[in-house]
């Protein structure tokens, strides 16, 4: 019988098969995912680092937090007339409510936060008894930071603090549906990690974040798929690029400030966080899971999740003022929340970045639980060219420290 | 020269280089070498039954391409093919036509008609636009029917049918109120007529040859062209069959010339690679989602795409050796496909040429998504699928099928701890003695291609125990798909196959014993045109067998013939 042994066919691959083949070596080895020691990762899920297991009754002794019309509710004038019908309540309920979501010269609080008086039925977590998700982020234990669910000290977790007693916030509450956007392709992130000799103990890797370019690739059942190909957006301040390193199959990056793409209503939106970092397991089959974790700017926060004020369209310029406004009143009335209540709580939790005048803190530390899978990450410098990994994206550490 | 000479000497104008690796190939075969290879003669003309052939889906798109357009609609749902002896293309001339099949040629028909009768569009497509009510109507109508009729029957209409559809038109005018609609109603009728529809074929004496007939020329035009082009005869092709072009050996070279350098050539291969890799049985593909969430429907249609591109690329734009698509290290890549075959592909909407693999280890179609998720089981590889489809398709090797009372409880249960490979749970099942024989046909082959899942993902484990992906077929052995891939390559069956699958693609039957001198021939002029498909289309299409036809015998299209000639055409 004649044997054919393993030998290669003695053609003459094209240069751009050579260009290629460099950047798939080890294309069937059993870590597909890490090739020429670049390692591609799109996050596949992620949510609110908040508390698993969070009594409200401790926690929100003052109660829930109530929008508008709750609190007009509340008051005596707000109770229900005999000869009122649904319809009619209702309708009073929400004429109400803009009322009080407007300053005396009519302007929406909800676009001028700042105007309104300390709105006292926006309750935030009392005390730090309740354990939660997320990382000790300055390395200290305080009086406000939490514990961790696996039994560490002094989590920064103001997030979960200002958000704990809103019901839009509990668990299958409204709020932490966010992932579904991400899923649908409206913005995603995907990470890109270089010059790893060693997926258990490297000191020295270069962890990039970029905002996705292109909708992340899921299953006809919804599932995001491994080891899909992505491009970057093709705007530069969406991208960052740190040190990081792996220790006992850790990988852990040095705090930077990024900027991430978020979206609200065809609105388009930015997720900031300063001194961000990624804190990241990884697993055999190159999938990972752990925090993308930092602080987030108190005014780029309220414009991502609450406000809308920066909210654009996609074209670059600012959407109408109706469709801004309109939003986070509607945001505001059926997550359980006023506007201005939710502005005070995040200064009022405010822990990071003091203001270099005021001493004001400016921004609040926030925690995301992330997965992420295998996955390609192409050229930021356009769709038609392959590399390696990141094309020329500078680190763009934060200059301000935190401090408390 | 003698006609083999000319038959090998040029073809296919259209990429320089392939024609003159034909001129260096040409040069060598005229004796300047010790060690060139002798021309042979054909043999003598064997011949088939005339048939007549349901023109395909894409034939049918194709073909109202060629007559009115590419911009022109054709909205239906086309019936299920039939496959019969290996391919579509001899299945034709066994499927019937079912009343669902005729409502959807009549939806498309009306959708074509609606189109360029539009009053937007009407001046594109008629050879005259007469005002309503005008006397000009009647020549009009003629005109209509002379163009359109011919290209449509893929012959000049018989009197008898011309004045049928003037008739149509006519009455349709006058019930309709509208000379528009009464060119609609006749073309509606044209469209779905049998003549349309279905190749007639029709054969007439060979003065040559006393005890032979071969097609008429309206007929060879037809065959030639679908065979080269896959769809209808154009203009140019019906006038050489009206002047007995296509009689003379020096014309008929001339039209397959024009037609191997037509851009629709790429088509005609697309339809025949299509048809050999049981590229429809993708329209009833399914797999568990759970287990292979990557396959989806863009999956399914971009990994046909991606296997016919590379055919296309390798036979045609580099007229390279037939063979050597087993052993392709490169391949066209989209987004969808990239995420199975753990590729990064840089455009977002297109495709991207790529290698297969890094290592090496994975080449050729026959490691593509394509074959190796078509030929597996919703949720698990099957080897015994595999290697039926490699023999089956590539080799024209047919494996009987599985007795009706097969146990194949081993294979299935793939969670048994006992048997983690397929390997172990198809020796399992081989001691059935009633499946053993068969299995040592295909398992040995498909083994080797256990190195990838039932979707045609790259694996080294399964249930975490090493896969053994060595094998052998016919005589040669080897350690894994590669190996599978370089035997495939050098098998003499390989080109033997393509041969004999490319000539009933063209006849549409399958090939009879006494043809196997013809089959011989057509394989050796392969060989010395180093395996270059379009080379051996040409020369297929230039052979005598191609259109010898059989003498004497009492076949469908007469008898259509004597009906059509007797009626004036066929109910419409």
């Amino acid at each position: 019988m004649r044997v054919i042994k393993k030998s290669r066919k003695n053609r003459q691959p094209s240069l751009l098969v050579l260009f290629l083949a460099s950047f798939a070596v080890h294309a069937h080895a059993s870590n597909d995912f890490l090739r020429n020691g670049v390692m591609g990762m799109v996050i596949s899920h992620i949510e609110f680092a908040l508390a698993p297991n969070a009594n409200l009754a401790s926690n929100c002794p003052n109660g829930m937090t109530l929008n508008l019309q709750e609190i007009y509710a509340n008051t005596p004038a707000g109770k229900r007339r005999e000869d009122e019908t649904d319809q009619e309540y209702l309708k009073r309920l929400s004429s109400a409510g803009k009322k009080l979501g407007r300053s005396e010269d009519g302007r929406d609080f909800c676009m001028h936060p700042q105007l309104a008086d300390p709105e006292p039925n926006f309750h935030s977590v009392v005390g730090s008894q309740t354990a939660v998700w997320g990382l000790n982020l300055d390395g200290r234990d305080s009086a406000e930071d939490f514990s961790g669910v696996d039994g560490e000290s002094g989590i920064d977790n103001q997030w979960y603090r200002t958000v704990g007693c809103s019901r839009s916030f509990q668990p299958n509450g409204m709020s932490l549906s966010f992932n579904i956007a991400m899923l649908t392709g409206s913005w995603g992130i995907v990470l890109e990690v270089k010059g790893v000799d060693d997926l258990r103990n490297d000191d020295q890797v270069q962890v990039s974040i970029y905002a996705n370019g292109d909708p992340i690739r899921l299953s006809p059942s919804r599932e995001p798929l491994s080891y899909a190909s992505y491009s970057p957006d093709t705007d530069e301040r969406y991208w960052t690029t740190v040190p990081g390193r792996i220790e006992d199959g850790v990988l852990s990056s040095q705090p930077a400030d990024i900027t991430l793409r978020s979206e609200v209503n065809s609105m388009l939106l930015e997720r900031v966080l300063r001194d961000a970092r990624v804190e990241l397991t990884l697993a055999e089959d190159g999938s990972a899971s752990g925090y993308l974790a930092g602080y987030a700017p108190v005014e780029s926060l309220y414009d991502m999740l609450y406000g809308y004020r920066t909210g654009r369209k996609f074209g670059g310029e600012l959407a109408p003022l109706a469709l801004r406004s309109n939003s986070a009143n509607g945001a505001a009335f059926v997550l359980g929340h006023t506007c201005h209540g939710a502005y005070q709580a995040l200064y009022a939790n405010a822990d990071g970045h003091p203001d270099s005048e005021t001493g004001q803190f400016t921004s609040i530390s926030m925690q995301y639980r992330i997965k992420t899978l295998p996955a390609f990450i192409l050229s930021a410098s356009g769709p038609d060219v392959v590399t390696t990994g990141v094309v020329a994206a500078e680190i763009t550490r934060g200059d301000a420290h935190v401090n408390h | 020269m003698s006609t083999t000479d000319r038959r090998l000497s040029s073809s296919y104008h259209a990429p320089m280089h392939w024609v003159l690796a034909l001129v260096v190939l040409f040069a060598g075969l005229q004796g300047c070498s010790n060690d060139s290879k002798e021309l042979v003669k054909e043999p003598a003309a064997v011949g088939g039954p005339t048939l007549l052939r349901r023109i395909t889906e894409s034939q049918y798109r194709s073909s109202i391409a060629t007559i009115f357009g590419p911009e022109v609609p054709v909205v239906a749902r086309f019936e299920r093919p039939l496959r019969a002896h290996g391919l579509i293309a001899v299945g034709t001339s066994e499927a019937g036509i079912s009343p669902f099949a005729m409502e959807q040629y009549d939806i498309a028909a009306q959708g074509v008609a609606d189109f360029i009768l539009a009053p937007e569009n009407r001046a594109s497509y008629l050879p005259c636009v007469p005002a309503e009510g005008s006397s000009i109507e009647r020549e009009c109508a003629s005109a209509f029917i002379d163009r359109y009729g011919p290209l449509l029957f893929r012959r000049p209409l018989s009197d008898e049918q011309r004045e049928r559809y003037l008739g149509i038109i006519e009455s349709g005018t006058a019930h309709l109120g509208d000379f528009y609609q009464g060119l609609r109603y006749a073309l509606v009728g044209m469209m779905t007529a049998p003549e349309f529809l279905l190749r007639v074929e029709r054969a007439v004496e060979d003065p040559d040859r006393p005890f032979l007939r071969q097609l008429d020329s309206y007929s060879k035009a037809a065959r030639l062209s679908f065979f080269l082009n896959n769809t209808t005869p154009d203009i140019q092709l019906l006038q050489a069959a009206a002047t007995g072009e296509l009689e003379d050996e020096q014309g008929l070279l001339k039209q397959v010339d024009r037609l191997l350098a037509s851009p629709n050539f790429e088509f005609a291969l697309r339809a025949f690679f299509r048809d050999m890799l049981e590229f429809e049985l993708f329209d009833d593909l399914a797999k568990d989602s759970e287990i292979y969430p990557a396959f989806n429907s863009e999956v399914a249609a971009d990994a046909q795409e991606q296997t016919l591109r590379d055919i296309i690329r390798t036979l045609m734009t580099e007229n390279g050796d037939y063979r050597h698509i087993f052993t392709l290290a490169e391949t066209d890549m989209t987004r969808a496909l990239g995420v199975i075959y753990r590729q990064p592909v840089a455009p977002r909407d297109g495709w991207e040429r790529v290698p297969l693999s890094a290592d090496g280890s994975r080449i050729g179609i026959q490691s593509h998504v394509s074959f190796l998720a078509l030929h597996a089981h919703p949720g698990r590889s099957s080897p015994t699928l595999r290697g039926e489809a490699l023999r089956n398709i590539f080799l024209c090797q047919e494996v009987p099928d599985p007795p009706p009372d097969v146990n194949f409880s081993a294979i299935q249960d793939t969670s048994n701890a006992a048997m983690p490979t397929a390997r172990e749970r198809l020796s399992a099942h081989n001691t059935e003695p009633a499946c053993a024989g068969c299995h040592k046909v295909m398992d040995p082959v498909g083994l080797a291609l256990e190195n990838y899942d039932g979707l045609g993902a790259f694996r080294e484990r399964e249930n975490n125990a090493l896969i053994d992906a060595t094998g052998f077929l016919d005589g040669m052995s080897y350690e894994d798909a590669h190996g599978l891939a370089l035997a495939l390559e050098t098998h003499p069956e390989t080109p033997r196959c393509l041969v004999e699958k490319l000539y009933r693609f063209g006849v549409g039957r399958d090939t009879v014993w006494k043809e196997r001198a013809y089959m011989d021939y057509l394989i050796s002029l392969f060989e010395q045109a180093e395996y270059r498909v379009p080379a051996l289309m040409r020369i297929i299409a230039t052979s005598e067998n191609f259109f010898a036809i059989t003498p004497f015998e009492n076949e469908g299209q007469d008898r259509l013939w004597v009906s059509t000639n007797k009626r004036g055409g066929i109910d419409s």
